[in-house]
């Protein structure tokens, strides 16, 4: 994790002064995946947080927020919009 | 008559068949265990239930003759009303299908189902309502995959709508040309300095096309350590949410939600020419009861509304007002209405495009419609894009045996306005002109002045 951390830490100051030329149609999409595993941990990390604390809530008999129970439908939408 | 649907080509799992106006879809070996583990495990039939995969019914293979070429299963689907993509889709409808496809794919991990893709294109929608149409996308999760379809979801649905969420420009126009999405790398070259600092755009945007390059300067040769490290089902979770949760609070950068009321009353008519122009819209609808609906030149989706609610089944609204199509399809949301609204010049309409010029049809090409609304239309065409009158009137009636048309004269304000620059070179423009050029292609049934406005409705029959 913490190494993620840092690597996080790290990256955007080079990304913003940099430029490359990038062939995208060449790759199968190696750059997501490698996304994925630079901010995966951390995603996880906060879902993890997320579950925890609205199963927290629920429990204090408030309603519990939405993360990935079947609600697909009552999921918060774009209402607020 | 069998025919494949020419935009199927690409996934050897199975092909899309149109048979008498029926579609079908062939399910290969290859794609066998993963349909029926998704089949079997109840998934599909919950989906189908609730509206989210299209309806799909598994019917005798022969009924495809030879054309199944020997696949094990073949599935009938319902029809969409009308087929749409997504460079036609306002920004509340590209939003509202980028949430539907994280939704489903939240849901579906809980099942140990992934999406194999992220196409725009599987998305179709009824009325403003996302529906998955390619069941061939649903396979069985892997312990420790990654999101194959992260690269395509931010081509085809993110940076799509961070075009205008961030720097306030539509991406209809782009994505028309740019079939396969935005490329990840060139929105980072647009984006400002100051508009790179929010997190999300350094992680999605900047961070993505930076590690693409890298990736290619690199080669493949560092995927296979990627792959083979994993990503926890955790891990995937999260990113899916997080991205819902980022989409869900993104509006265009262009508009404010003042602006936006005002839109809808923002016209030049009274009150009494409004009565009676919705009056004359429910007659016609009530009378010719249209399965599908054109409404050219929709704005926020009135007159829609009037036909649906007077007899219509679907409508399929154009307008290339972005305002005007975002507070339609909140509208049709809103109001449960079977309305869709799209963006679309009618000086230059979607044209047959993709792979051999018939992966996505142009919009004449689609199914036909069987009612047409053209109201405070044609002056746009004929004065504001030099079209002829005749040509004009000869287009309108070509695309539905019956409809309604307005006749907007000269001197009312809109045309004035449109006139107060330019020189007037339309001297034949004129009722009499107009009701002579339909009158040579259809029988007109009713015609109608609209108050003191010198407007004039005309309901045409050619069929």
């Amino acid at each position: 994790m913490n190494r993620i951390y840092k690597a996080l830490l790290a990256v955007p100051a080079v990304l913003l002064f940099s430029t490359q030329n990038a062939y995208a149609y060449l790759d199968p999409g190696t750059g997501s995946m490698l996304l994925q595993g630079l901010i995966g941990g951390i995603a996880g990390g906060m879902f993890a947080i997320r579950l925890y604390w609205s199963k927290l809530k629920s429990r204090f008999g408030r309603t519990p927020a939405s993360v990935s129970t079947r609600d697909g439908e009552q999921a918060p939408t774009d209402k607020a919009r | 008559m069998t025919a494949v649907e020419p935009g199927s080509f690409r996934d050897p799992s199975g092909q899309v068949f149109e048979s008498d106006g029926r579609i079908f879809r062939t399910i290969t070996a290859r794609a066998l265990a993963d349909y029926t583990f998704v089949r079997d495990s109840g998934v599909l039939k919950r989906l189908i239930d609730s509206g989210r995969l299209v309806a799909s019914e598994e019917v005798d293979p022969s009924i495809l003759g030879n054309d199944a070429r020997g696949a094990p299963i073949v599935v009938e689907h319902s029809r969409i009303p009308f087929v749409s993509y997504p460079y036609e889709w306002p920004f509340p409808a590209l939003k509202a299908a980028a949430l539907f496809h994280l939704d489903l794919q939240i849901d579906l991990l809980a099942d140990g189902v992934m999406m194999s893709d992220a196409s725009a294109y599987n998305v179709q929608f009824i009325g403003p309502r996302p529906v998955l149409i390619d069941l061939l996308s649903l396979r069985r999760y892997r312990e420790g995959e990654y999101w194959a379809g992260l690269r395509q979801f931010c081509e085809q649905f993110l940076n799509p709508l961070l075009l205008r969420a961030v720097l306030g420009v539509p991406h209809n126009q782009w994505y028309r040309g740019s079939l396969e999405g935005i490329p990840t790398a060139e929105l980072n070259r647009l984006l400002p300095f100051h508009k790179k600092l929010s997190w999300q755009v350094m992680t999605y945007v900047v961070l993505q096309a930076r590690l693409e390059a890298s990736a290619n300067d690199k080669g493949t040769a560092d995927a296979g350590a990627i792959r083979k490290k994993g990503l926890t089902k955790a891990s995937l979770l999260g990113i899916l949410t997080q991205l819902r949760g980022w989409i869900a609070k993104l509006k265009p950068a262009d508009t404010g939600k003042t602006v936006w009321g005002d839109y809808a009353r923002n016209n030049t008519y009274t009150d009494a020419a409004e009565e009676a122009k919705c009056r004359f819209i429910a007659e016609f609808a009530q009378a010719v009861r249209p399965k599908l609906l054109w409404d050219l030149g929709c704005n926020s989706g009135n007159y829609s509304a009037v036909a649906l609610g007077a007899g219509a089944g679907a409508a399929v609204g154009f307008d290339f007002d972005q305002k005007a199509l975002e507070l339609a399809f909140d509208r049709a949301v809103s109001e449960k209405l079977n309305l869709l609204p799209l963006f679309q010049d009618a000086a230059n309409p979607s044209p047959d495009q993709g792979w051999q010029q018939a992966e996505r049809r142009g919009i004449q090409g689609r199914r036909d419609a069987d009612g047409l609304l053209a109201l405070a239309f044609e002056h746009h065409l004929v004065i504001g894009r030099n079209v002829p009158l005749d040509q004009t009137i000869g287009w309108l009636t070509g695309l539905a045996p019956r409809g309604v048309i307005e006749f907007v004269p000269k001197d009312d304000p809109t045309v004035q306005r449109m006139l107060a620059l330019r020189e007037d070179i339309f001297d034949g423009y004129g009722v009499d002109a107009f009701t002579a050029a339909l009158e040579a292609r259809a029988r007109i049934v009713r015609a109608e002045s609209i108050a003191d406005s010198g407007r004039r409705l005309f309901w045409y029959d050619r069929s």
